[in-house]
């Protein structure tokens, strides 16, 4: 009995021992744990174990001040993928519109205030690309769901208080609560090219939601010079078809951007096809103004006379004497320009500056291509022959005689 | 063998497996009870004999987090943590600019251009008996 008894215990604690010695041995194969304290937290991460690879997202979020959680959530100190990516945020993509507020959110970040312009979270929520309200309005009106274009539904509810186009919110679009059978076949075959929807497979159509829908183009980075490829993710892929409310996808190539990119049933001078869209639409246009509109074509008011000016008008500039002006924010985040105080620069209609013209000593304007660094000059309209009537502006005029064959 | 040789073997193997565990056992607790997953920031730095900061210096100090100035204004350090989002500013010779996002500070550390609203930090400097300069953060 004692005999027995004695082997019992040895065998316990040889178990013992073992299991020690396992749980040494699990623990020693576990990576060396590369500890990140960002200065913005404080707080140990262990991120980087595993993703030191990945590049910075960009010069304004050095991981060394953000690391990865203020971003991506996430369990900070777990060393188990499971774990540590377990209460991630939007998954790989924290700028998804569904969570971020929390990720890119905060008063220092981008919900800052308005008069400053960095209330860009709530600009992109109202903006009619997150909304599509347009879209669904047409589709309703045309099916006969309500009675004009003003728009009562939009990819998500949003509600705008101070609102400066009557629109005060919008309710969520429910395709299934929808009578006629067209509006329920165009959400399910048409809400694809939204900020909060995941696009269609294939490599034209590749692109990110939320925020990182237009501002990542590669991999983990974030960027304010984005290529026209990068808005042809949504823009220019094809047409829906009304009668069978499904998308049609262009069936060419885009190899010649002239020829094959754009619609080819319409027009562009050698500007729309030579530049990317950022170099002329502004920000406001592209994100929003903070407002909801109604369509499209409500929030885009840059024009050919926006740059060029009119036979009777000079294009708007203005002469930068304030160090804390937007346009030298703008440049700094996408330094093509070395602007300087005293520069004259190109401004929209509604002030927004294009810190990337500048209006030279000889009357003309250079502009820095925001992509491709590439510099264009040119003269206002207004010292040239064209007698272009100053009241009609509107792009197909300009193209009736500047339109690329 | 005997019982009593038995008994004696698996008493020494007893043994030595019950000391093992106790040894590996006491090292997961020592390596548990002395990790620190917050660990507190420097905050006291010694920056050596006064002398080493003439008149007309500027110094880096902890990899750049500093930067101690002595001009005619006297001696004094700052803190060159951007007080937007936390960036670490680079000096020049009128002050210091946060290559994030722009906030530009002068030599005192009083912000210049946006989007910090607040100073870079003056932390206190003093000279200890031994004639070195000790920074507070």
């Amino acid at each position: 009995m004692n005999y027995l008894m004695n082997k019992l215990i040895t065998f316990a604690a040889g178990f013992l021992l073992l299991s020690l010695a396992l749980a040494w041995w699990l623990d020693a194969r576990q990576p060396l744990a590369v500890e990140m304290i960002p200065s913005l937290s404080g707080q140990p991460e262990y991120c980087l174990t595993c993703h030191a690879d990945l590049s910075e997202i960009s010069s304004s979020h050095p991981v060394e001040v953000f690391g990865c959680v203020s971003c991506h959530g996430g369990e900070r100190l777990a060393l188990d993928a499971d774990l540590a990516h377990s209460t991630m945020r939007g998954g790989a993509n924290p700028s998804d519109l569904s969570v971020v507020e929390s990720s890119c959110g905060g008063s220092n970040c981008h919900s800052g205030s308005e008069a400053e312009g960095r209330d860009h979270i709530q600009r992109v929520m109202t903006s009619i690309q997150s909304t599509y309200a347009g879209a669904i309005a047409s589709i309703r009106y045309t099916f006969g769901a309500q009675l004009d274009l003003n728009p009562i539904f939009g990819i998500k509810p949003i509600i705008d208080a101070q609102t400066r186009t009557g629109i005060t919110a919008l309710g969520a679009f429910d395709p299934a609560s929808e009578s006629h059978p067209s509006i329920q076949q165009f959400g399910e075959n048409c809400l694809t090219c939204h900020l909060n929807a995941d696009p269609l497979e294939g490599s034209a159509y590749a692109r990110q939601t939320g925020c990182a829908a237009c501002h990542s183009t590669a991999g983990h980075t974030f960027t304010t010079a984005i290529p026209y490829t990068q808005c042809n993710t949504c823009h220019n892929r094809g047409n829906y078809d009304l009668r069978t409310m499904n998308f049609v996808e262009r069936g060419d190539q885009p190899v010649k951007r002239i020829d094959d990119y754009y619609q080819p049933i319409a027009q562009f001078t050698q500007c729309e096809y030579t530049l990317d869209c950022v170099d002329c639409h502004t920000r406001k246009e592209a994100m929003g103004d903070g407002d909801i509109h109604a369509n499209q074509k409500d929030i885009e008011y840059v024009q050919c006379k926006t740059c060029h000016g009119t036979p009777t008008e000079a294009p708007l500039t203005k002469t930068l004497t304030d160090p804390d002006e937007l346009a030298f924010r703008l440049a700094l985040l996408n330094p093509v320009v070395d602007l300087q105080i005293g520069d004259t620069i190109l401004i929209s209609e509604q002030g927004e500056p294009f810190w990337n013209v500048r209006h030279l000593p000889d009357g003309s304007f250079e502009m820095v291509g925001k992509v491709t660094r590439q510099y264009f000059t040119f003269r206002p309209v207004m010292e040239s022959g064209c007698t272009q009537s100053g009241e009609d502006q509107s792009s197909a005029y300009c193209h009736g005689c500047h339109a690329v064959e | 063998m005997s019982d009593l040789s038995r008994n004696g073997f698996l008493k020494l193997v007893r043994g030595g497996f019950l000391w093992l565990s106790a040894a590996l056992g006491l090292g997961g607790l020592l390596r548990f009870l002395n990790y620190d997953p917050n660990p507190a920031p420097q905050s006291e730095f010694d920056l050596g004999p006064a002398t080493n900061f003439p008149l007309g210096t500027r110094t880096g100090i902890a990899d750049g987090q500093f930067v101690l100035i002595h001009d005619e204004l006297g001696l004094r350090a700052i803190n060159t943590t951007c007080t937007h989002l936390g960036c670490q500013t680079a000096p020049g010779p009128d002050g210091f600019t946060c290559p994030c996002h722009g906030s530009h500070f002068d030599l005192r550390g009083d912000v210049l251009q946006g989007p910090a609203a607040k100073a870079l930090n003056v932390p206190s400097v003093e000279l200890n008996d031994g004639g070195h300069l000790i920074l507070h953060d």
